[in-house]
């Protein structure tokens, strides 16, 4: 009779363990050279657009001015200096001074932060909400009147730009229905408009992903053996396909925070004047204040490498627990 | 077709009559099951055989009322078991009887179990719902089913997960879920097609093995005249949604009648056969179910067709106590004298 042998390497508490060690190192790894390339790149880009010593001169300076105020802040140095120079900067801690608002560019970004931190978390966890259970709900049914609703409505909702949602959204709720601030943060109401658009707009994409993961969990030969054993459809859902789905779900709801860092919550913050990163960036842009802006993207760029990482290690995670091996 | 038993007086087991399935997809109608009628008794073990697409899985799949979650399927007929129509149960009244009162063993072993759940566990719940065990005597109950079905070391593997174990152990695992709950009806599709010869012999054995100790009645669909042989009191033959014999499992071998189940046992390798004397394949391909038929199915590839063949369905003809053979000829065929793996010659 054949006896298969339990592997007796890969237990979590095993080899796995220690892998999981380097590979958070070598995600770190990974992360420190985004980040400086997302360093670079806005470096360069930001010299590119504007010469930093004309925002600095009066309206009225003659060229000899502007000249000696770029040789006062070190502008004439050779570019290759310069960058040598900002790099090293930044990775301690300094990003320069705001030219706008006179103070460390990195304490402007540090005040944003937290608002845009507040609008993700609530938008992603409407999304989730709409998402997830609705995925759930309409992929255990496919053609029922409920996955047909929710299946357009998120099909609508991921295939309008989100500005323009945030955009309807005030047109409706704030200015006909006067439900809401058209924008701004003025207490607890001003959050529910931006955040329901990303919870619309990043929802339905959820909803899409999960709809189609469950739909095609369904239809595994285990579904039909559970069946056999009696449980209602619902049972069988519970117990045993969303134990299977549960992984992919998670990394999917992931995914789509990370992409809010990425840029997707920034023009949603404009629209509403949430005063968080993206409003700051593009403020500190019309204003030419690159410090401000290149504090804000490198510190969005941090986000992204970081919530990276933790769905990553999410993924790590709850995988080895379920399959041990 | 009605089968052997039914003159005891008390009802048979299983009684499946004119039974069709229908399936209605975007392609059309499909009809993968077309007046099926057979019964069963306690104990009894009957194997239903066919190629791919004959209706063999569907026709018991039916009795369970087990169709994917998302096909629109119809349903005629009626299918008996103790007397109750399972076809006109409510869905609760049938989950009690599937895995409690009819156990069901499918042929892939490797995606049967779910890949995330630990084996005992997958046994157990099926206890614990039908018997509302509590979770140590579902535990301990379980312990002795996986043991009782060969898995070594039962109590320490009942926690590891379905990927630690091979084919022929998850097949073990999946006859220990089917037969959890000492079902009366026990249904294997293709139970040993996905698992090595060594260990086909083996499940075949278990499964003959815990039938007579439990007293199950058992339904065996193969395409394999092996397992028949090996597990079946009575036959049933299928050919594309239909039935076209019934016999007992020796009169299969001897006395096969039908055209279509002659040219099937021609097809099985025997080890006296010499190089040179080929097999001979079944000329042509199984009708499309989407047509409707109005003869007999196998007429276009069967080598004795006469013209009524492929005018007018041939009703079942009645042979002997238990052998019912569809076909025009078939009383004809029942009288000849020469056996059935030599050509039959035409009169």
């Amino acid at each position: 009779m054949p006896t298969p042998q339990t592997p007796a390497a890969g237990r979590p508490d095993g080899p796995a363990a220690g892998g999981l060690v380097l590979l958070i190192l070598r995600r770190l790894r990974d992360g420190i050279i985004t980040l400086a390339l997302v360093v670079a790149v806005i470096f360069v880009l930001t010299n590119l657009v504007g010469d930093p010593a004309l925002v600095y001169a009066p309206v009225d300076a003659t060229d000899e001015e502007v000249e000696r105020l770029a040789r006062a802040f070190g502008l004439d140095d050779p570019f290759l200096q310069r960058f040598a120079e900002y790099f090293v900067d930044v990775f301690t801690g300094d990003f320069g001074d705001s030219h706008w608002q006179k103070r460390p560019a990195l304490n402007a970004v540090f005040d944003a932060l937290p608002n845009t931190i507040m609008l993700t978390l609530a938008g992603i966890a409407g999304a989730a909400v709409f998402g997830i259970i609705g995925g759930i709900m309409a992929g255990a049914r496919p053609g029922s009147v409920f996955d047909r609703v929710n299946n357009l409505t998120s099909v609508a909702a991921l295939s309008v730009p989100n500005f323009w949602l945030g955009l309807l959204l005030i047109v409706v709720f704030s200015l006909r229905l006067g439900l809401f601030p058209t924008s701004g943060k003025l207490g607890w109401s001003s959050i529910v408009l931006p955040a329901a658009t990303v919870a619309i707009v990043h929802g339905g994409r959820i909803f899409q992903l999960v709809r189609s993961a469950t739909v095609e969990e369904m239809s595994k030969p285990y579904v039909l053996v559970a069946r056999s054993k009696g449980f209602p459809r619902r049972t069988v859902l519970w117990r045993h396909v969303l134990r299977n789905t549960g992984l992919t779900t998670a990394t999917i709801a992931g995914w789509e925070y990370v992409r809010l860092w990425g840029g997707a919550v920034f023009a949603i913050e404009w629209v509403f004047a949430w005063p968080g990163i993206g409003t700051l960036m593009i403020n500190a842009a019309h204003r030419q204040d690159f410090f401000v802006l290149q504090a804000a993207v490198i510190i969005a760029g941090a986000f992204v490498v970081t919530s990276n990482l933790l769905v990553d290690l999410m993924y790590r995670a709850i995988d080895n627990r379920v399959k041990a091996s | 077709m009605t089968g052997a038993g039914t003159e005891a007086g008390a009802p048979p087991l299983l009684e499946v009559e004119d039974l069709s399935v229908s399936f209605n997809t975007r392609r059309g109608v499909v009809r993968a099951v077309d007046g099926l009628s057979y019964t069963l008794d306690r104990g009894e073990a009957l194997g239903i055989v066919g190629e791919s697409g004959s209706g063999k899985t569907v026709g018991s799949l039916s009795i369970l009322r087990l169709f994917g979650l998302f096909d629109d399927v119809t349903v005629t007929g009626a299918v008996r078991f103790e007397g109750r129509d399972l076809l006109r149960l409510s869905e609760t009244e049938m989950s009690r009887v599937r895995g409690g009162q009819i156990g069901m063993i499918f042929q892939d072993p490797l995606t049967s179990l779910n890949p995330v759940m630990p084996v005992g566990e997958q046994v157990a719940e099926s206890l614990r719902f039908h018997t509302g065990a509590s979770r140590d005597a579902a535990r301990r109950r379980t312990v002795e089913l996986l043991d009782r079905v060969g898995i070594p070391d039962a109590a320490n593997r009942y926690h590891e997960l379905p990927h630690s174990f091979s084919g022929g152990m998850r097949q073990r695992v999946m006859v220990a879920i089917a037969v959890a709950c000492e079902p009366k009806l026990l249904i294997a599709d293709e139970p040993t097609t996905a698992l090595d010869v060594t260990v086909q012999a083996q499940i075949l054995l278990l499964l003959d093995e815990l039938r007579r100790e439990m007293g199950m009645a058992l339904i065996v669909i193969t395409h394999d005249f092996g397992v028949v042989a090996a597990t079946a009191d009575r036959v049933l033959v299928m050919y594309a949604a239909q039935p076209m014999e019934h016999c007992p499992t020796d009169h299969l071998f001897q006395r096969a009648n039908h055209p279509y189940t002659e040219g099937l046992l021609r097809l099985v390798p025997r080890f006296e056969h010499r190089a040179h004397k080929r097999l001979r394949p079944i000329e042509g391909q199984p009708p499309a179910l989407t047509e409707p038929i109005a003869g007999c199915p196998f007429e276009p590839r069967c080598t004795h067709a006469v013209d009524r063949c492929a005018a007018e369905r041939p009703p079942p003809v009645r042979l002997g106590p238990s052998h019912h053979s569809a076909c025009w000829l078939a009383e004809e065929r029942a009288r000849r004298e020469t056996a059935p793996d030599k050509p039959w010659e035409q009169p």
